[in-house]
């Protein structure tokens, strides 16, 4: 499977009569945005703004985060199985406005957070604070279900960034990257010297808020599978994700999967790198032990050497990361895992919830619960309802003159688990 | 400037007061610098001064700690010093439970900065790295020369209020905090690097360090007990009235092998515990609480066990070094095989 | 499968207790943690993860967890995770904030969720 991501550079972005991109600026026109978001019944109002970096700008709760791609000359589309039909993606050419994102607000839950900074202490761990951001606050009808709510959010999100993603095409990129897999046996093959490694990606999976589609299936109910590493790149994992801001992952980290790209950088020099096990994070214990034979089963299928594997969210997923590192060693594979820790805001617990002698080779993304203090911005995009008073109380305070000392918790990929930011944390 | 002003805390026997037929002295101020203090003095140069050594008995310390304590942070505070530096205690175990305690307290107390030195395996390690800063040294004071030059730079920068870099780069032992940082590269790329390391056997680095126990897989269980010869080890600290061994109260650097075949119920009579670590009041009323001499007695009788061993042996576990129980359990099991022991119960506090 | 749901999650009380077993109490997210632990010392053997969501122990204030109803010799899988469960949930501390109507409804409602994908699938196994 082979795909060209066409990257058109998005410098700036600003509101317009014609939704266009005209020499790296993104130009918008509300009234395109609204009538679309608008579309579904379930939303009432839809507030839309522009948040650029450096800007102070506050964006809260923040539910997702999507880059704007789009297929070109393709009989697919991207999300396959939510707005585009169900057909494998990966292959042909993709355009991708590379540093806009669209940004998903809007209560659904009065306990959501998710910061994102464009400025200040708090733009140093979001990446968020880097792309030039059209941000949608969704309203819903007031007796709407939960489960109708974040659907409705998430799919407005999905939806304007596939519009915006629609602009480009006629375009011509800025710079051309391919990302080429061959099928298992050939891709042995080609490379016959180099060792083999598979990536296993944990998609979160509990439940309502919590939840991750793949190809529009509800990520509990899947066995774990095999997908090419550039489906990724084509939406074929989608957020569902609203809790836990530091360590889920938005629709754009499944899109920009950073393990995914670092090992395409090795494969064929000192990797071959040969496709991606997804598998998931269920509450049922017996889907855990289920779910971590098959990804053992389906690594020692591939006969890898080795396999990189990454978690999502807190607690009960550091179950399902050991009992994948574990049985995937007992294999004779060797492992090396992604996580984040909770150690208590002086660093002194125990930061994981599980822990097993194999896990030996571990990177982290930080401790989640240091603190970290965030000055008040100009703007808020969204409310402060959460961060003022919910936050406030769980995991932080804040001053009188509204400055906010929180738990990383509190920003979106602050500790992300597929390793996308250079946070860590070490033994003092 | 003016210079800072250091306190310095040793022992009776690097005081040159005597070894551990002195280990009672009790605590005394001496003006100036003391012993390894010279070479303190010599390392801080012109900028710190020590104005005063505290030297205290390693027993007198250990076996008075809110005494000594309360003297000697009274004798600090005269002194009103910038820096408070104990030992190096090296392999010492009451001399390093001594420097941590003091330092620590003086540190909390009196709000002074405070540093020591030891070796990893020194029982203070685990009780006051979390709130000293303790450099790391070898196991004797071969290493003096080393330690002393690794506390007088991190006593400097304390003083100063620099930075206080990594556990690698500054030398101390690392103290249990996990802390934030950027790092070069990204998370996935540290990852795969990590994996190319692993799958070529070369040495990595994991960013953390799953918890180790050590763990024994127990024997399969015993299938007759009526034919089995049991015997107790506690670390609970039971022994014979006036602990005839002098087993320490903590940091234990003896067992005793004691016997039992006399007896058919432990009391205050007969028996009580060393153990310095919890409320003794009900094991030294009543010794069967911590090893169950009675109750074994008891099932020896009805022919439920096979017999007590006449033996049993005992420590006090409380902050004793993993080496030295190590040690006393490798004597402990050899002993027990050579008289036929088929089973132990081992009790803790 | 028999299984018991332990849970102060009023919601999930209201949801299954007619046709379910369901071991509901007014208590802390802690004390349903200390209830199925001494359940699972008592044989019960652990079929839910005890940290169930992201949502962290000293947010929420439900907690439902499903053990089985048979009991048999101590499972000891089980037992490692309730205690790991247990030790994280007080590393997080007490839920000091001030709960309103909206904010336990809320919370109630995600527990909820995350326990009836559980539920169809012991539905559909022996």
């Amino acid at each position: 499977m082979r795909l060209e991501l066409r990257d058109i550079l998005i410098k700036n972005i600003q509101f317009g009569d014609v939704s266009e991109i005209k020499n790296h600026t993104l130009y918008v026109n509300r009234q395109d945005i609204e009538s679309l978001v608008m579309e579904d019944e379930h939303i009432k109002e839809v507030l839309i703004d522009i948040a650029r970096p450096g800007e102070e700008v506050r964006i809260t709760p923040v539910k997702d985060v999507i880059e704007p791609r789009v297929k070109i000359d393709s009989d697919t589309g991207m999300f396959p199985g939510v707005i585009s039909k169900v057909r494998t993606v990966g292959t042909g050419k993709t355009n991708v406005l590379k540093g806009s994102a669209v940004v998903t607000s809007g209560r659904i839950v009065g306990f959501q957070e998710g910061i994102i900074d464009m400025t200040g202490e708090g733009a140093k761990y979001t990446p968020f604070s880097e792309t030039n951001n059209l941000v949608l606050v969704c309203h819903c009808h007031d007796q709407i279900k939960a489960q109708d709510h974040e659907k409705s959010v998430r799919l407005a999100g999905i939806k304007v960034a596939n519009f915006i993603g629609e602009l480009s095409i006629g375009l011509e990129p800025d710079q051309v990257a391919v990302y080429e897999t061959l099928p298992l046996l050939q891709n042995i093959l080609k490379y016959p010297d180099l060792p083999k490694v598979a990536y296993v990606q944990m998609l979160q999976s509990q439940g309502l808020l919590h939840d991750t589609h793949v190809y529009g299936v509800d990520a509990k109910n899947i066995i774990p599978t095999i997908l090419y590493p550039t489906e990724l790149m084509d939406g074929a994992i989608m957020s569902g994700n609203c809790v836990s801001a530091c360590d889920k992952n938005t629709t754009y980290h499944h899109q920009n999967n950073c393990v995914v790209h670092d090992l395409y950088k090795k494969h064929g020099t000192e990797i071959n790198f040969v496709g991606v096990i997804i598998t998931n994070e269920n509450v049922y214990l017996a889907d855990k032990e289920r779910s971590s034979d098959w990804t053992a089963k389906l690594a020692e299928f591939l006969g890898v050497d080795g396999v990189i594997i990454s978690q999502e969210g807190f607690g009960n997923p550091d179950t399902d990361l050991i009992m994948n590192c574990k049985k995937i060693e007992e294999k004779g594979i060797d492992t090396v895992i992604i996580t984040d820790e909770y150690a208590g805001r002086d660093g002194a617990s125990q930061p994981l919830a599980d822990a097993d002698e194999k896990a030996n080779a571990v990177v982290t993304g930080g401790n989640a619960n240091e603190l970290v203090i965030l000055k008040p911005m100009k703007k808020v995009m969204g409310h402060m309802e959460f961060i003022d008073k919910i936050a406030g109380g769980f995991n932080g305070n804040v001053a009188e003159d509204g400055t906010i000392t929180i738990e990383l918790q509190a920003i979106i990929g602050a500790t992300n688990e597929i390793g996308f930011n250079k946070l860590s944390a070490r033994d003092y | 400037m003016a210079k800072f002003k250091v306190v310095h805390y040793i022992n009776q026997f690097y005081a040159g007061i005597g070894g551990e037929e002195k280990a009672d002295h009790m605590p005394e101020a001496i003006k100036g610098a003391v012993g390894p203090g010279l070479a303190f003095q010599a390392a801080f140069g012109e900028q710190a001064e020590i104005v005063a050594t505290i030297v205290c008995g390693d027993s007198f310390y250990n076996e008075n700690m809110e005494k000594a304590r309360e003297t000697i942070l009274g004798m600090v505070k005269q002194c009103s010093p910038d820096l408070f530096v104990a030992g190096p205690a090296f392999n010492a175990g009451r001399y390093g439970v001594a420097c941590g305690d003091i330092a620590s307290s003086v540190q909390n107390s009196l709000g002074v900065k405070a540093l020591s030195g030891m070796y990893l395996e020194n029982p203070g390690v685990d009780l006051y790295k979390k709130s000293i800063y303790l450099i790391e040294t070898k196991n004797s004071a071969v290493d003096m020369r080393n330690a002393i030059k690794k506390m007088v730079s991190l006593g400097l920068k304390l003083l100063k209020s620099e930075e206080i870099l990594t556990p690698q780069e500054e030398g101390y032992l690392k103290r249990g905090f996990r802390k934030n940082y950027f790092a070069d590269k990204r998370g996935s790329h540290r990852a795969i690097d990590m994996l190319i390391q692993k799958m070529k056997k070369d040495p990595f680095t994991t960013e953390f360090a799953m918890p180790t126990f050590d763990r024994v897989n127990p024997n399969p269980a015993i299938k007759d007990m009526s034919q089995t010869k049991i015997a107790i080890v506690t670390s609970g600290g039971i022994v014979p009235k006036g602990n005839p061994d002098h087993i320490e109260s903590s940091s234990a650097s003896k067992y005793g092998k004691y016997d039992i075949s006399k007896f058919r119920d432990l009391t205050d009579q007969d028996h009580e515990t060393a153990h310095g670590g919890y409320d003794p009041t009900f094991a030294n009323l009543d010794s069967d609480r911590v090893i169950p001499v009675d109750v074994l007695r008891d099932m020896e009788k009805e022919g439920r066990i096979g017999e007590l061993f006449n033996f049993f042996y005992a420590t006090t576990g409380n902050g004793t070094s993993v080496a030295n129980a190590k040690a006393f359990a490798a004597e402990i099991a050899k002993d027990l095989i050579s008289n036929d022991v088929q089973a132990v119960i081992l009790t803790s506090t | 499968m028999k299984y018991i749901m332990v849970t102060n999650n009023p919601k999930v009380y209201e949801k299954y207790n007619d046709k379910l077993n369901v071991d509901y109490k007014q208590q802390t997210y802690k004390q349903v943690l200390i209830r199925t632990r001494d359940m699972i010392h008592s044989g019960h053997k652990l079929l839910t993860h005890p940290l169930s969501g992201s949502v962290k122990p000293n947010e929420t204030v439900f907690k439902t967890i499903i053990v089985s109803e048979q009991q048999n010799t101590l499972d000891l899988d089980s037992l490692r995770i309730i205690e790991q469960s247990l030790e994280t949930a007080k590393k997080f501390g007490v839920n000091q904030h001030l709960m309103t109507e909206d904010l336990l409804n809320d919370f109630g409602l995600v527990d909820l969720s995350l326990i009836e994908s559980v539920i169809i699938k012991l539905e559909n196994s022996l």
